[in-house]
């Protein structure tokens, strides 16, 4: 029985606990990201998705929508972006993404992997994300235009954390952790 | 677990957001665009590229006296020239890629241009 | 498993940076000055490859020489020839001036008339001959004086390099063969700088000299009114010429008075806006829009046909009418309504 769709309801402290920890992870990783420079101002790989992928193919899409969550606010909190436009189109991108996995998730593992779900996540993600923009910070007609590379650099990241997150997961030490929850009592 | 294959389910989205990004790349390019910058040829002078982003009003100086341009968001007009005929105020407001406004007195072309160059030149 | 999916991955990467490349850059190089009374663009091609400035240079120069050569009323070859004739004696005719004489004879041929280089008088008479044109426009005995028996081409007799005046009244204005004749001249001497490609546009009326490799030229065409009217694809060594009474005029009581004199009434030429004509012969171009415009909204497809244009289009005050050869080209602009065809005889 793979534990990628395991039951919701298993083993509950230590669902919360796995949930704390991988959140944790998330939230480091954002915060490591935000503090590396990246090439283009605005387009950042994206890695902490990574987390949000494999608690979702792991724990379910509840789950998921914890860690993301949580991680949003958490590292939001931590860099002291909270409630800043920042913080607003974090949380578009990560509603986004969510949504979009929903809608995926009947379909995974069988039919779509990590790299179609990530990259459905990080598509969905700039969207969000340029859509809140262009409705309430810079209404500009011509913002448009800034799409089509963002939605390109959102396919090169999302495939490239897609093919990361096969690689976490297809690891052995992870496979342990991964199926301890389904075969504990 | 396995997760060592694409599935086909991949490569369908894959393919999808390929053909999302180049549409978006398309769209946002069409030749037959509106307009975005204002090109401001004075004979003798380098060409000035003005975007057409907030409104305001430019004056450019010539043999003949003083071009008044207002530009607007995606448009831009010949407001008042030198030159009894009124030729460059008569081109009004130039906001497909490609319109001309022309003072011959001040040796002064207005062109606006779409998000990439569409004409080689233009006839009139 | 591994090397199918970096197969996989280095795949869908060469897709997305195939399907996301833009276009190029711009493959042509721009030049602008002010020459022969107007504005002048260079477009050379490829970009680059050339001294641009030496290109630019010489082709100002050449345009400043044809310029007080053939100019109608400023002093210059012309001139001088203008007064020669008056005269009525026979003369020497300075070189410059005797293509513009037999380009012209042929013009009037063709147009039966309409388009008639002689009548320097008449156009001077409505205030055009200085450089802002103005009133008041002749009186109507004015106008009879001039209209009773009025010269043309005829009356220049030509014997080699010798030519005399036939008729008292006789004043060569070139006005609109002399651009044509000059876009002919430049593309030569583009051709003899080694110039590839290009298009010579002076003032709005323009030709091409080869074409860029792997695309036609692409060239929009102003509607008189504002905005686009449309775009044509242009290969090497056609001219696009526009006659149009927005050009050069003036409004006296309330009416717009233009430069296009049509010789039967003696007044401004009435029906047409613009008249446009494409063809390989730059002269012709010019000497035919010219004469569509007099010709009228009825009979500017007879005229077409007598002068040898198929590609030739009208901007009325309505609507837009073309021969289907030229319909077949232009792709209307944007909120263009499609243009009317009109057959040749």
């Amino acid at each position: 029985m793979g534990a990628s769709s395991g039951d919701p309801q298993a083993g509950g402290d230590a669902r919360d606990r796995a949930i704390a920890a991988l959140a944790a992870i998330a939230i480091g990783i954002q915060i490591l990201e935000a503090a590396i420079p990246s090439p283009v101002p605005g387009i950042k790989p994206g890695l902490a998705n990574i987390v949000t992928l494999i608690t979702l193919l792991v724990l379910g899409w509840r789950a998921a929508v914890a860690v993301t969550l949580i991680r949003v606010v958490g590292s939001s909190l931590l860099l002291g972006t909270l409630l800043s436009p920042a913080f607003w189109l974090s949380l578009a991108g990560a509603v986004a993404s969510l949504v979009l996995l929903a809608a995926l998730r009947p379909f995974a593992p069988r039919h779509v992997g990590p790299v179609g779900l990530a990259i459905a996540a990080a598509m969905a993600h700039i969207t969000g994300q340029f859509l809140l923009a262009w409705a309430i910070i810079i209404p500009h007609p011509n913002l448009p235009l800034v799409l089509p590379p963002l939605l390109l650099a959102a396919l090169i990241t999302g495939s490239l954390t897609g093919i990361l997150t096969a690689q976490v997961l297809a690891d052995p030490r992870i496979q342990r952790h991964v199926r301890k929850p389904a075969s504990s009592p | 677990m396995s997760v060592g294959l694409l599935r086909w389910g991949d490569a369908l989205i894959g393919v999808l957001a390929a053909g999302i990004v180049a549409t978006a790349f398309a769209l946002a390019y069409t030749p037959a665009g509106e307009a975005r910058v204002l090109v401001i040829s004075q004979a003798g002078a380098a060409p000035q590229h003005e975007p057409l982003d907030r409104a305001r009003v430019l004056e450019v100086a010539g043999p003949a006296g003083i071009t008044r341009i207002e530009i607007e968001p995606g448009r831009a007009r010949c407001a008042d020239s030198p030159g009894r005929q009124n030729i460059c105020e008569a081109s009004g407001w130039l906001q497909a890629h490609g319109e001309v406004a022309v003072s011959l007195p001040n040796r002064l072309t207005l062109q606006v241009r779409g998000p990439e160059p569409g004409f080689d030149s233009m006839h009139y | 498993m591994r090397s199918v999916m970096t197969r996989a991955l280095a795949l869908l990467l060469a897709t997305v940076l195939l399907a996301a490349c833009g276009r190029d850059e711009p493959d042509t190089e721009q030049l602008g000055f002010y020459a022969f009374g107007t504005l002048v663009d260079l477009s050379l091609y490829p970009a680059g490859q050339y001294d641009v400035e030496a290109i630019g240079t010489a082709v100002q120069e050449e345009l400043e020489i044809l310029h007080r050569s053939w100019h109608a009323w400023e002093p210059g070859s012309l001139g001088r020839t203008n007064e020669l004739l008056a005269l009525q004696g026979e003369f020497s005719a300075p070189p410059s001036v005797l293509p513009l004489i037999e380009r012209g004879r042929e013009m009037e041929a063709l147009s039966d008339g309409l388009f008639n280089p002689a009548l320097g008088k008449l156009v001077a008479a409505w205030g055009f001959h200085q450089d802002e044109p103005d009133g008041p426009p002749p009186d109507a005995a004015t106008l009879a004086e001039l209209l009773d028996d009025p010269p043309g081409m005829q009356d220049i007799e030509r014997n080699g390099v010798r030519l005399r005046g036939t008729h008292p009244d006789l004043q060569l204005d070139f006005g609109g063969l002399a651009k044509g004749l000059a876009v002919e001249r430049v593309l030569e001497l583009l051709a003899e700088h080694g110039v590839e490609a290009a298009i010579f546009n002076a003032g709005g009326d323009l030709m091409t000299l080869g074409r860029p490799e792997g695309r036609p030229w692409r060239v929009g065409i102003r509607h008189p009114h504002g905005g686009v009217l449309g775009s044509i694809e242009l290969e090497g060594g056609e001219a696009l010429f526009t006659s149009g009474d927005y050009e050069r005029g003036y409004d006296w009581d309330d009416t717009r008075i233009h430069h296009v004199i049509d010789p039967r009434t003696g007044r401004p030429s009435r029906g047409i806006d613009s008249a446009t004509v494409l063809h390989r012969d730059p002269a012709l171009a010019d000497a035919a829009a010219t004469t569509l415009m007099i010709a009228g909204p009825d009979a500017w497809p007879e005229y077409a046909r007598k002068m040898g244009i198929e590609h030739a289009l009208v901007v009325l005050e309505d609507r837009i009418e073309a021969t289907p050869a030229l319909a077949e080209r232009v792709q209307p602009g944007r909120d263009q309504e499609p243009f009317v065809v009109r057959e040749l005889p």
